[in-house]
């Protein structure tokens, strides 16, 4: 009984996954030819970047409990990594992409086999030293290793970074409409992100990394092997993170130690538990939410970086599951008022038999 | 050479004093509450700005400027539990750890923000440094390092005694042990968290004040400490103490000779190296003791 109710409750909320993701796809292919502005659509494509690190943060600590805060950092090493590719072997840009986000997975691996014996909080903190240590020795790296020009250059590219290393293509191709072209390589990336995302959640390796988030004792009495499970995730989420970096290296044509600071890496937490931890759809909504108050807040100016601080800790207290759990309590009140008004009208008549035709269907939300 | 030696000693030592201060506050707090305080870097820049303001813009003496900041950090920890931390604790008590980790990471970017709004982000001399040196011998200590080393030995000492000798400081305790048994012998455990947060919070301010007059004021002057401090706390074992005190000295001495002997740049990679290698060889720390888990 139970059992084929869960399924069923399921296929419905996979139509309704279904049903939305049509709808954003329309919604995608319909942007362009409605924005004219050249600067919202260049924070439309930065939105979905924020979205698609967002979304494998959310793999890592909303369906996995890895609370990871390297996730920067890997997407770093893959913005790096194919912007070094570039620049020193002079491979083009869609060559360099992959093998980018596979030396982000490599990073990923080296950092998962330092920090995923440990738990919780130990996991962070560790992450987090990685991190930062990434960043001091980028931007500390005085070394010559290259003359370009009269101008030295290191190995990392230092506190500038690198920028001209090559571009997506686009504006060979599409001329003046290169960010609409951008725009639509960016946003098939989320897209291709988000399919594969889904597919993981909801297949038995998926359940798995739910199950060691919910229980890890429990799970790993029942044969999960807690430390595979996690490394896999952590190297499925650092390809799709890092394939992300390089295409930001590409379409902003620069990469630089900026994209390590501690504000970028709180944006995206903030994005996801804004949106909801956890929820498939959370960072997409944290992330609209809020790019659309960084956008307010940009009027105000000095007081933005204030804003998100409180926003962040506001939202974790007011709203523990975010946007869309706060959604989704919306929906079943609702739904338990129909249910509620349906059961009150005919108890006059004979309350017997509607009690117990109406009482499974709030058991089964 | 012994010079140098006396020169990196020195150094090592004052840091270390100084990370010491900080990793106490965050251990402190994760050790009775099983809370990670992300926003301490701020209350320690709080602290160090708390200070300046008393001393240099309303020209009072020293020592209330070390008050205010002391005042200044409990403040900030008593505002911290009512606003988030009483409210998080309601919550489901298995999402409390990455959930107030969170809220206090807005906290301290809202609290840094704040201060550079207020103060502007040029650096600022703190006022509470002490010139000249002091010759013992052969070796020549600079007083404002002594100064430092004395003052946090005091604190040590005041904390120590807080802790071991009254009340509150057997409640903490008892609550760091196990809270649901005190709970049950009548602690009041909501109470001692608030004790916990504001103890924390004068330490951060402290340290803040300390930490500035060895360089300058500067809104994100708390980050590296306390970065630093979580290094340390977790080469310690979270929620120990006196472990927590000898990983920070360990710790800075070794940044302090790295520093000399491979560059600056090479002193804070060298303590994830030494992290990384405790945590494969002891997960929980030095001095941790691994933690059973009742299912």
């Amino acid at each position: 009984m139970t059992d084929t109710m869960s399924r069923s409750s399921m296929s419905r909320s996979a139509k309704t996954d279904l049903a939305i993701s049509l709808v954003l796809i329309a919604a995608a292919i319909a942007l362009p030819f409605m924005v004219d502005s050249r600067y919202i659509l260049g924070q439309i494509v930065l939105a979905l970047f924020y979205a698609t690190i967002a979304s494998q943060w959310n793999l890592l600590f909303g369906f996995s409990g890895i609370f990871s805060l390297a996730q920067m950092a890997i997407f770093a090493f893959g913005g790096y990594a194919t912007a070094m590719l570039c620049f020193y072997f002079g491979w083009n840009v869609w060559a360099a992409l992959v093998p980018g986000a596979l030396g982000a997975v490599l990073f990923s691996l080296v950092v998962g086999l330092a920090c995923l014996r440990l738990t919780g909080v130990y996991v962070a903190l560790l992450t987090l030293a990685i991190a930062q240590t990434m960043y001091l020795l980028i931007v500390t790296d005085t070394e010559c290793f290259v003359m370009v020009g009269s101008v030295c250059r290191q190995f990392t590219g230092g506190a500038v970074g690198f920028a001209r290393f090559g571009d997506l293509g686009t504006r060979a191709l599409l001329r003046a409409q290169w960010l609409v072209g951008n725009y639509a390589i960016i946003a098939v990336l989320f897209a291709v992100t988000m399919v594969f995302t889904y597919a993981i959640v909801k297949s038995p390796i998926g359940l798995a990394f739910r199950a060691l988030k919910d229980n890890p004792g429990y799970a790993v009495a029942r044969g999960v092997n807690r430390f595979q499970a996690q490394l896999l995730v952590f190297g499925i989420s650092a390809f799709f993170t890092g394939l992300a970096g390089g295409f930001y290296a590409a379409h902003f044509q620069a990469i630089g130690p900026g994209v390590l600071s501690m504000s970028q890496l709180m944006f995206i937490i903030a994005i996801v538990v804004v949106g909801g931890v956890g929820t498939f759809w959370g960072p997409l909504v944290g992330t609209v939410v809020l790019v659309l108050a960084d956008e307010l807040m940009r009027e105000s100016g000095e007081f933005r970086t204030l804003g998100l601080g409180l926003i962040i800790a506001l939202s974790v207290v007011l709203m523990p599951k975010g946007l869309v759990g706060r959604f989704g309590d919306l929906v079943h009140w609702l739904a338990r008022r129909r249910a509620n008004l349906a059961e009150s009208r005919p108890a006059d008549s004979k309350p017997a038999v509607s009690n117990i035709v109406q009482s499974p269907a709030p058991a089964g939300k | 050479m012994v010079d140098v030696l006396m020169a990196i000693l020195v150094a090592g030592f004052t840091s270390g004093a100084l990370y010491a201060l900080a990793t106490v506050g965050l251990s402190l707090v994760w050790g009775s509450m099983g809370m990670l305080n992300m926003a301490h870097a701020a209350m320690l820049t709080l602290g160090g700005y708390v200070a300046f303001t008393v001393i240099t813009s309303l020209g009072l003496p020293i020592a209330l400027g070390f008050a205010g900041a002391i005042i200044a950090g409990a403040v900030a920890g008593a505002i911290l539990y009512f606003a988030i931390v009483r409210n998080l604790l309601k919550n489901d008590k298995s999402t409390f750890e990455a959930n107030v980790m969170i809220a206090t990471v807005g906290i301290g970017i809202a609290l840094e923000n704040a201060i550079l709004l207020t103060y502007g982000g040029q650096p600022l001399k703190q006022p509470v440094s002490i010139v000249g040196t002091f010759r013992l011998g052969p070796l020549t200590l600079p007083w404002q390092n002594l100064m430092i080393i004395a003052v946090v030995v005091v604190m040590m000492v005041v904390v120590s005694l807080a802790l071991g000798r009254t009340r509150m400081g057997r409640a903490i305790r008892a609550t760091a042990q196990n809270r649901d048994a005190a709970q049950l012998m009548g602690v009041a455990v909501n109470r001692v968290y608030l004790q916990v947060l504001m103890l924390s919070g004068a330490l951060a301010g402290i340290c803040g004040v300390m930490v500035s007059s060895m360089t300058q004021l500067s809104p994100p002057l708390g980050n590296d400490p306390m970065l630093k401090a979580f290094i340390m706390c977790v080469v310690a074992g979270l929620g120990n103490l006196p472990g927590a005190v000898a990983a920070a000295l360990g710790l800075a001495l070794l940044e302090s000779f790295v520093q000399y002997a491979l560059g600056a740049r090479w002193g804070f990679p060298s303590l994830l190296f030494v992290v990384i290698a405790v945590l494969i060889w002891r997960p929980s720390g030095l001095f941790g003791r691994a933690e059973i888990r009742r299912m």
